[in-house]
């Protein structure tokens, strides 16, 4: 027993130091929307982005295309087609307690229209716009889910 | 038995081993010279004794000592050469503290701990006072705005095309 007590002190500590790696890994919810000042609809899960963008660009319409929360692992990329034509990368780099390292890209036809490196926390969001979509433009937002 | 021999007898090894005192002597001596069954007993006693001592003293003679003496000798004389570095050895060989097996548990326990709490301790708090949100940013067909509100908690990476910058401008 006396012998054995030194391999299970051994046998946790690899386990704990097992857990701490595999536990590397964050929920984010992915939302691409139009935004555009054509009508005046505001899907009512965009409320609270339509809040946030009021002082600085006020669309008056908020069409949600798209809503998901992939758990990114690190450095396996997670991509997400969006319309128009366009494919989100998302890539957890390095996560400490309540931040999230996520790389981000954008590309269409294989070229990279956005390549970025965010820091995700706790109610923060994240949000990527501008390119045209019709009379409006895309916007992609990024939060942790921690 | 008699009752004096009962009590002789206690004393009758010790004066076969000359342990006796001298009252003790003359007490049992005088009480050999009437007691005949006590004279036996002291007369199996010495022929134990020379039972035991011939064979020995034979072994003693037959065994080659100084053979013996040569092989303790040369068992000592490698130790007599590790004395010459008294100091270092003390340095270098372990404390019998550290051999005890105690100290093993003890420290994987100390390693483990250790691990846990430099974790804790080291582990850099994030601060957006100090520390961007957004690391880097870059576009091949774009120009960027980035816009970070502490309050709002909020991060805006705007893509401008070329068109709308020259709109902006004019």
């Amino acid at each position: 027993m006396k012998r054995a007590f030194p391999f299970l002190l051994f046998v946790l500590f690899l386990s704990l130091f097992s857990a701490s790696l595999s536990s590397a890994q964050v929920q984010v919810r992915l939302r691409v929307f139009e935004a555009s000042n054509v009508g005046s609809r505001i899907d009512s899960s965009l409320r609270d982005m339509r809040d946030q963008f009021k002082p600085l660009v006020d669309f008056s319409s908020y069409r949600l295309l798209k809503d998901e929360t992939p758990t990114l692992y690190p450095n396996r990329p997670v991509i997400s087609p969006a319309h128009p034509g366009r494919v989100i990368e998302l890539t957890l780099i390095r996560q400490d307690k309540n931040v999230a390292e996520v790389r981000v890209k954008i590309k269409r036809e294989q070229r990279d229209i956005l390549d970025t490196q965010v820091r995700l926390s706790p109610g923060r969001t994240v949000s990527i716009g501008g390119p045209k979509h019709g009379e409006g433009v895309i916007i992609v937002t990024l939060s942790g889910q921690f | 038995m008699k009752d004096s021999c009962l009590s002789i007898s206690e004393l009758l090894e010790k004066y076969f081993d000359q342990e006796v005192t001298e009252g003790e002597k003359h007490l049992v001596e005088n009480h050999l010279q009437n007691c005949p069954s006590c004279r036996d007993t002291l007369t199996s006693l010495e022929g134990l004794k020379s039972l035991i001592k011939a064979p020995v003293e034979k072994a003693a003679q037959e065994e080659d000592f100084p053979w013996v003496w040569q092989k303790i000798k040369r068992e000592i004389q490698p130790q007599e050469k590790q004395g010459r570095w008294p100091s270092l050895r003390f340095w270098l060989v372990p404390s019998p503290l550290l051999k005890k097996k105690v100290w093993v548990p003890a420290v994987a326990t100390a390693v483990l701990l250790m691990a846990l709490t430099t974790q804790v301790i080291f582990k850099k708090t994030p601060s957006y006072s100090d520390a961007s949100v957004v690391k880097y940013v870059e576009s091949q067909t774009h120009h960027i705005m980035v816009y970070e509100s502490e309050n709002a908690k909020m991060t805006m990476i705007w893509l401008f095309d070329e068109g709308d910058q020259e709109s902006s401008k004019s």
